[in-house]
């Protein structure tokens, strides 16, 4: 899988690329719009991530540009501007995903996964993990043969956890991909700390296994070979 | 008091000075005038009766009487006036008399000659009344023209001080100003103009400013989020743990706040001026459905009526409005208890148990105030409610009765 991050912020562009790179795809950098118009231009990509406010243009114009090459690259929009209109902006130009600063790296890799999943197997790929089995289109994980149930949200946790897997994935992050950011929940982690709970306990029951660590208070972390 | 009452009212003050100062004046003028003339006429009556005298004549017409006095009468000349009774008119009349000594062929004689006069109090009682008219028509008329005319000279004034009373730095329309003839109110005129364009220029920048540091604060948090993300993944001993998730903590509220302050600049922006049918009950089960976890967990029960409602408003800021209200109530409700809520055509009311306000509660809709017990808050989500409402022409309302939190949203 080929990425291509712009993004004019090298401190946070670093940090991308290491953790994108840690799950295994293959990144391209890019600082600013020259840059990521001669990347566009010469190569493919599955992903590109791209940052709207670049130096030297708009990253809305990089937009188009791939759109009128017919390139078959999803889009993942970054930008520091939380409004609407922009947003509907970029999915009009063709953009697959927004995303809006500062975001935490976990849900970043969710959203690539996701797009890369979208994008290269139609959706219809199935994640994984030892014995674990997950269907992201009919939204179930078996073990071996077992059907386990989860609840809607049990299960968006799992995934996200197996997706961030080997990663010590926050509360605030959890809290986040599972609610949103408009629910400002200042501090009150008791309901991360349940489902995380539940999803441990099912697991366990199954599986024998207890893949997911409590990491001092900082969060948790899916461990698998 | 009104400065048109004023100017008028030291105007009369004025007039009323003047014209009985002139009264007194004239009056005085006439009285010696007139008194010197009377002694003049009468003086030559006293001569050419003396003439007559000395030619021998009996002297005999009326109001004059000549008598021969002794040598060594006291030959002094008086002035004097008497009361004559007028037969015609049946009454007394004031007259001037004049007695003097006169000495003719060596024989003395008293000559006495009188005139009438108008009684001073006539003289006075004419001056008095027709001054007083004078200054009755001044004053009407006075009042009239100046009634008329400053209400002329003042109207382009009281139009521009009733434009300025409705002006806000926020609306979009500049102002609407009456010309006027008068330099001072043209000079008075040109200074609010100029006034009023640099306060709004002032303001747009400042609007302007607060969008583009919340814009610019982003990035470095993102920064920072990325790299304490970093951290958490290291091995690190418990101490740094704790240093690492309160950081985390921070940098989390920091991002929440700078995005609610985005969001009311934007809303002082009048950035979302479109306005879509919005179905309220769906959305409001939409987010009851997303939040039902957040609340089991606190053992917190959800009781709902909603009926079907349709207003016109921003799609997006409705969503904020929900969820911010029932973040609000989520936070502060105790538990266990059991949430309300109520939707119907003309209002939205949320209550939930919770403790009374630790701040008074005309401040609750304040941008930063928050209860001192929950300081993890922004102090900006009520703030945004109350401007999503006043940007929709509702009304919010909260009240606080026997230990339960009303918000009541009037959509009419």
């Amino acid at each position: 899988m080929k990425l291509l991050l712009i993004e004019d912020e090298p401190f946070l562009l670093d940090e991308m690329e290491a953790y994108l790179t840690e799950q295994g795809y293959r990144c391209e950098k890019a600082m600013s719009f020259e840059a990521g118009e001669d990347k566009i231009a010469l190569y493919e990509y599955d992903v590109v991530i791209l940052d709207i406010t670049l130096p030297g243009g708009n990253g809305l114009t990089l937009l188009q540009m791939l759109k009128k090459q017919h390139s078959e690259a999803g889009v993942l929009i970054v930008s520091a501007k939380d409004s609407l209109s922009d947003k509907l902006i970029g999915f009009n130009l063709g953009a697959d995903d927004y995303i809006t600063k500062p975001f935490h790296l976990e849900e970043l890799n969710a959203r690539v996964n996701a797009l890369v999943r979208r994008k290269s197997f139609k959706g219809n790929s199935q994640i994984i993990v030892d014995n674990l089995t997950i269907d992201p289109v009919a939204k179930t994980v078996f073990h071996q043969e077992t059907l386990i149930n989860f609840t809607k949200k049990e299960y968006e946790l799992l995934l996200y956890f197996i997706i961030n897997k080997n990663r010590v994935v926050s509360k605030q992050s959890i809290a986040e991909h599972l609610w949103g950011d408009h629910y400002d929940m200042a501090d009150n982690f008791d309901t991360v700390y349940v489902h995380t709970m539940n999803l441990r306990k099912k697991i366990a029951a199954h599986t024998g296994i207890d893949y997911i660590k409590t990491v001092y208070g900082m969060g948790y972390k899916f461990t698998s070979a | 008091m009104k400065l048109l009452y004023k100017t008028t009212q030291n105007f009369l003050l004025a007039m009323s000075v003047i014209l009985a100062v002139a009264g007194i004046a004239l009056y005085l003028l006439l009285r010696k005038e007139v008194t010197d003339e009377i002694t003049e006429q009468l003086e030559l009556q006293a001569e050419l009766v003396a003439d007559q005298v000395a030619q021998g004549k009996i002297v005999n017409f009326p109001l004059i009487s000549v008598s021969e006095v002794s040598a060594d009468f006291p030959s002094n000349k008086s002035l004097g006036d008497t009361l004559i009774y007028d037969r015609l008119q049946q009454k007394n009349e004031g007259y001037y008399y004049l007695t003097l000594i006169k000495k003719v062929n060596q024989r003395n004689y008293r000559i006495l000659v009188m005139t009438s006069y108008i009684g001073w109090e006539r003289y006075y009682k004419t001056i008095f009344i027709s001054f007083l008219g004078v200054a009755l028509w001044m004053a009407f008329f006075g009042i009239l023209i100046n009634y008329y005319s400053n209400r002329k000279i003042w109207r382009p004034f009281f139009l521009n001080l009733e434009n300025l009373k409705q002006f806000s730095v926020r609306s979009a329309q500049p102002l609407q100003w009456h010309d006027s003839t008068i330099a001072e109110f043209k000079e008075l005129q040109y200074s609010l103009k100029d006034l009023a364009e640099r306060s709004r220029r002032e303001y747009l920048a400042l609007r302007e400013f607060t969008e583009n540091a919340s814009h610019e604060i982003q990035t470095p948090l993102g920064i920072i989020q990325s790299k304490l993300d970093r951290m958490s993944q290291l091995e690190v001993n418990e101490e740094m743990a704790r240093c690492i998730v309160q950081a985390k903590s921070g940098v989390e509220r920091l991002s929440k706040m700078n995005r609610n302050l985005l969001l009311l600049a934007k809303l002082d922006n009048q950035v979302y001026s479109e306005k879509q049918l919005v179905r309220v009950d769906e959305l409001m089960q939409q987010h009851l459905e997303q939040m039902e976890e957040l609340f089991s967990v606190r053992n917190i029960a959800l009781s709902k009526d909603l009926c079907p409602v349709t207003i016109k408003s921003d799609r997006y800021l409705c969503d904020v409005l929900l969820s911010n209200l029932l973040s609000n109530a989520l936070r502060y409700t105790s538990s266990p208890s059991e949430i309300a809520i109520f939707l119907s055509e003309q209002q939205l009311i949320i209550n939930n148990p919770g403790a009374a306000l630790d701040f008074s509660s005309e401040h609750l809709f304040d941008r930063f105030t928050k209860s001192a017990n929950q300081p993890q808050g922004t102090g900006l989500g009520l703030a945004i409610v109350h401007q999503i409402c006043v940007l929709n022409g509702w009304t919010i309302a909260h009240t606080y009765r026997m230990g339960v939190h009303y918000f009541s949203i009037d959509f009419n």
